[in-house]
Formats: structure tokens, C-alpha cells, sequence
């Protein structure tokens, strides 16, 4: 069985380390053009990963990618605006897990991005399996 | 002003567990990630306890003796026996309550040791290998200059309880969690009492992985017998949610 993540975990905003670029953009001054600005936003989805008996999980982040070019310098800066995904589970014990540990798994993910922590030791493989599709979305929302 | 995350990223289902290979080098390629996959499968096709036909399986039932068998499996239960020695038995092949040949407690690290050794000697300078919440790292995570590593708090799955900040350094964490109390005390085949996990950084995975196995077997001592370790060292979160640091422990601030 397969199901949406996404009413689990909600919605969440949370910065890459990269987030603070937009800060530097935004000090040119009244002399120069209008600055022009261009804001994507692309939903990426990390592989799908065994969660050892318990099933698998598939986790995809939202990131908004702003470009800006001020006097012909392009300066890029990309936001997590959500992270969803999907996962499958092979019993009513298996879903019972993972409807327990995945929004738990998310709240542990924000921590980790806050504190610039990609890896994490001692964790169950649950949550290895969530953090290894989170850190390939991640690293794919890198090149959005 | 971006900080795009250079290098590749793989994960593999191996050895029961996912392993993720995170590699920060331009240029390293994916040829010696499809090096390391394939090791891993090759270790767990010898070393598996799950696998019937695995080397080990036909050790444990006597069907393969020791002398015949391949000189990875000799190398690895000979250093399972010094480590079981060196550690007073609490690092214990036969620890588990079957008493059946177990020597995965090892050869997870030792083959992410040799999956290191690969990723190196194809030039690579910044990684880091995680299987299943035991690491070993080098250099940094580019374009970041170290690697920050948290560790699982032992009793809230949302949290992590510390952050390991490191360049060159190998990373195990021993508990009690989600997959059952699967360590236990050799002595009394049953699990420890009184510590929730056990966390040894140092050169090499294998040993640091058997060094947090064998602390955390031995209960509320284990702290103390961390301390006494060469070249390794230790965090253990005590039942009370006290946290012991050995002197060298780098934990970030």
C-alpha cells in the first residue's frame, strides 16, 4: 500500500545555509536600475528508500529559487518552502510505524537543517531511509 | 554568493540497511561509487547471517571450515576474537540469546572501512559513508569545511541530542532502539540496564562500532571503561538522561 505524506507533515518553511544571499542583493542602492528579479518554484522528489520491514519512503521538498541581477550581477537564492513525499507500508503494523515516526522524522529533519547537520548517528534505519531521500532532494534542489 | 553542494550522492539498500555514500569531490566520478555498491554486496554476500549460502552460514554449521574459508572471513573473526578479548567479552559473536555466529556487529564497519579505502585511493578527499547511523568521514562537507554529525537522542526520535563537528573521524552509536533491544550483555544474554546509548568516535569504524557495542553491553560501567580507550572516545547517555563526554570528545559547542 502506498500512501501521501503530505497530510502527515503540513507544511514548513525552512532555510538552506544558502538563504542569506537575497540579504546582500538587497542593499543596492537608489542610483543604479531597478534590480530584476525572477522567482521559481519547483517541487523535487528524492528516490525511494527501504525503511527496513517497515516499507518505503519517498520524500520531495519544495524549494523557491530567486534570481537576482543588480548592474548585470545575477545572484541566485534558494528557499525549502515544504517538505512532502510518499510512503508504502506492507502491514496495518507497518502503517501503524510509520504514521507514528515520519512527522516525528520531519520535526528531527528541520532541527538537522537548523543546525547544519546532514548526517545523523545512532538513528534507526526509518530514519536513515527518510534522511538519505531528504538529502537527495536536497542536494537536488541545490541545482534548481 | 550560492553554495551549490558539489559532488554525488548515492543510496543502497545493502547489508539490510540503507547505506549513503555522499561524496563532495568534483571530479572523483561515478565509477568508484559503483565500486563501493559492489563491495558492499560482495561482503554481504560472504558475511550475511541472513543468506544461507554466505560464508559464515556454512561456518556456523560446520559445513566450511575456518582454514577454507576466504581470507576476509579469517581476517574479520580473528579480529572478533581480539576485540572480544580486548573488551573483556562484552563484544561477543555469540552474544545474541540463539547463540548463532553473528559477526555483523564487525563487518558493518570493516566494510565501510574498505569502502573509505576505495573512495581515497580514487583520489576522493571529502565524504562521508553512512550506513544505517554509523559514519566514517573525511575532509569536509563542501563547500563546508567539516563535516557536523548529530547524534540520535535515544528517547525522542524528533531530537537530536549533540553535534559531533569533524574532518577525519569514524562515528558509531550503539542503543536500544526502534529494531528491539538488539544488544546484549554476553554475560547475562540479557540487554544492559541503566544506559540508553553509546556513542565512540575514532580512527576506524569497525573497531569504534565494537567499542560502542561492547560499552553499551556493559551497562552504567561502560562510561568508565571509555575513558580508558586509545585513540577513541566516548559520549554515553545514562537512563537519567546524564551525558558522560570523554576528555577528546568533539562535541561542537
Amino acid at each position: 500500500m502506498r500512501r501521501a505524506l503530505a497530510a502527515t507533515l503540513g507544511a514548513a518553511t525552512i532555510a538552506l545555509p544558502t538563504a542569506n544571499a537575497v540579504a546582500a542583493v538587497e542593499r543596492s542602492t537608489a542610483t543604479v536600475a531597478a534590480p530584476k528579479k525572477i522567482v521559481v518554484t519547483k517541487k523535487v522528489t528524492g528516490p525511494s528508500v527501504d525503511a527496513d520491514r517497515w516499507g518505503t519512503v519517498q520524500i520531495n521538498v519544495t524549494v523557491r529559487k530567486t534570481t537576482t541581477t543588480v548592474k548585470g550581477v545575477r545572484k541566485v537564492s534558494r528557499k525549502i518552502t515544504d517538505i512532502g513525499g510518499t510512503f508504502s507500508y506492507h502491514t496495518d503494523r507497518s502503517l501503524y510505524i510509520m504514521q507514528q515516526s515520519l512527522p516525528q522524522l520531519r520535526q528531527q529533519a528541520l532541527q538537522s537543517l537548523s543546525a547544519n547537520v546532514s548526517i545523523v548517528s545512532g538513528a534507526t534505519y526509518t530514519s536513515q531511509a527518510f534522511i538519505g531521500s531528504l538529502q537527495q532532494a536536497l542536494a537536488m534542489a541545490n541545482k534548481v | 554568493m550560492t553554495t551549490v553542494r558539489p559532488g554525488l550522492l548515492r543510496i543502497e539498500h545493502v547489508m539490510g540497511m540503507p547505506v549513503i555514500v555522499d561524496v563532495r569531490d568534483e571530479g572523483v566520478g561515478a565509477g568508484p561509487i559503483d565500486e563501493v555498491v559492489s563491495w558492499l554486496h560482495r561482503v554481504d554476500q560472504m558475511f550475511s547471517t541472513y543468506k544461507d549460502d554466505s560464508e559464515v552460514c556454512r561456518i556456523d554449521r560446520g559445513e566450511l571450515v575456518l582454514l577454507d574459508a576466504h581470507p576476509d572471513v579469517q581476517w574479520v573473526l580473528a579480529r572478533c576474537e581480539a576485540l572480544s578479548r580486548e573488551t573483556g567479552g562484552y563484544f561477543d559473536l555469540r552474544a545474541g540469546p540463539d547463540s548463532t555466529l553473528d559477526p555483523s556487529g564487525l563487518v558493518k564497519g570493516w566494510a565501510v572501512d574498505g569502502a573509505a579505502a576505495i573512495l581515497e585511493a580514487a583520489g576522493a578527499t571529502n565524504f562521508a559513508i553512512n550506513a544505517g547511523g554509523d559514519i566514517r568521514l573525511r575532509g569536509g562537507a563542501l563547500p563546508d569545511d567539516r563535516w557536523r554529525v548529530g547524534i540520535q537522542h535515544p528517547l525522542e526520535r524528533d531530537r537530536i541530542a549533540a553535534v559531533v563537528e569533524t574532518r577525519d573521524l569514524a562515528v558509531a552509536t550503539s542503543g536500544a532502539y526502534e529494531r528491539g533491544e538488539h544488544v546484549f550483555d554476553p554475560h547475562t544474554h540479557r540487554p544492559p540496564v541503566g544506559v540508553l546509548s553509546v556513542t565512540i568516535v575514532g580512527p576506524d569504524l569497525a573497531t569504534a562500532d565494537a567499542y560502542a557495542t561492547a560499552a553499551f553491553a556493559m551497562g552504567t560501567r561502560g562510561a568508565q571503561w571509555t575513558a580508558t580507550l586509545d585513540g577513541y572516545e566516548g559520549m554515553t547517555i545514562l537512563g537519567g538522561g546524564r551525558v558522560l563526554l570523554t576528555q577528546g570528545f568533539p562535541a561542537a559547542g
